[in-house]
């Protein structure tokens, strides 16, 4: 049975180990630090510009679970949107580097880093993700590694 | 976590409520960070593997976070009216593991649950202590939806600095030779 959503994108037989995808760019404004950490993560240090100079970071500077969500909406749009995706299994080691300030531009690469067939289905195999992340000034701001399930053509024997 | 690094217990699980995931927000959430056809669109999404619209793991995970930070300023307050001053914690580093594992649907409700697996003193901040987290999400049929190794740095109540720290601290705010042990350090 063929998905007619995803049957004319990449599958799995489609990728390769090394392959590099370059992100688009993000600019994050004071507008999306505030949204964001209103719902997600109300600190003071998110949601008030006084408040974020006397903090730590000296300055407004965006939630680290949105600097993560805005990596993963660069992902989706050069990558995830293209290919036989069936979501995420998960992600590990990820760091926060540096804090994104508010009117940085991030963007990026991600590398393809492994490719294996599930051992659960025959129609599934999981792509492994390594996220660089970085600021205009070229400086790392988050990196981690993303599993993601993607549909085969052919079905495992 | 509100609690002094000296007062956590490992493995105490401490709840951080529950969350009823709406068909609008999904799709919000969704079209902002993670525009996969499951997670945007009900129509579509009945071609997917999961038969219809599920939210983006992203979403589920900035959920948890914001029912652990109500939880901790809640306890912060808690201990406040009781005459206590709460611990103070500082930024994470990172997230050592996060695994997703049954997706949530329109109206699903999500209990959030947080234990500190285990703590040591920090190498690298004097005075802080590296807590090593753990967030559970469970549905309301008592499924895991994820469950996820977070690291965190909670403040040392009994810390006293080493003398050595003491007078670097002192030197370095003297005038004159201040900026020459600032530049050293």
């Amino acid at each position: 049975m063929t998905n007619p959503v995803t049957q004319d994108r990449r599958h799995f037989e489609d990728l390769s180990v090394g392959e590099i995808i370059t992100l688009g760019h993000a600019t994050v404004t004071r507008e999306m630090i505030f949204a964001f950490a209103r719902e997600f993560d109300p600190l003071p240090f998110h949601l008030d510009e006084a408040a974020a100079k006397a903090s730590l970071l000296g300055g407004l500077a965006s939630s680290g679970w949105q600097t993560g969500a805005l990596s993963l909406r660069m992902l989706v749009d050069s990558f995830l949107s293209k290919i036989a995706s069936c979501g995420g299994l998960g992600f590990e080691n990820l760091k926060w580097k540096n804090p994104v300030m508010a009117g940085d531009t991030i963007g990026g690469t991600v590398t393809i880093a492994a490719l294996r067939r599930s051992g659960s289905h025959p129609r599934w195999g999981i792509v492994t993700l390594d996220f660089d992340i970085r600021n205009q000034k070229d400086k790392q701001v988050l990196t981690m590694r993303l599993a993601n399930l993607v549909e085969c053509r052919e079905v495992a024997a | 976590m509100t609690r002094w690094f000296e007062d956590i217990v490992i493995d105490e699980v401490f709840p951080l409520g529950a969350h009823t995931f709406g068909k609008e927000e999904i799709i919000r959430f969704a079209q902002l960070y993670d525009p996969q056809y499951f997670h945007t669109d009900p129509g579509l999404a009945r071609h997917s593997h999961f038969g219809g619209l599920v939210a983006s793991g992203w979403h589920t995970v900035s959920v948890g976070h914001r029912k652990m930070v109500d939880a901790l300023d809640a306890e912060a307050g808690r201990l406040r009216a009781a005459g206590q001053e709460p611990g103070v914690s500082g930024p994470s580093p990172g997230v050592n593991a996060m695994e997703f594992k049954v997706p949530v649907r329109p109206g699903d409700t999500v209990t959030y649950e947080l234990a500190v697996t285990d703590k040591r003193p920090s190498n690298s901040l004097p005075g802080w202590g590296l807590l090593f987290n753990r967030l559970t999400a469970t549905n309301q049929r008592g499924e895991l939806v994820y469950r996820a190794e977070i690291v965190g740095f909670s403040k040392l109540r009994d810390f006293r600095m080493p003398l050595k720290l003491k007078l670097l601290l002192a030197l370095t705010n003297l005038p004159l030779i201040g900026p020459l042990v600032r530049r050293k350090a």
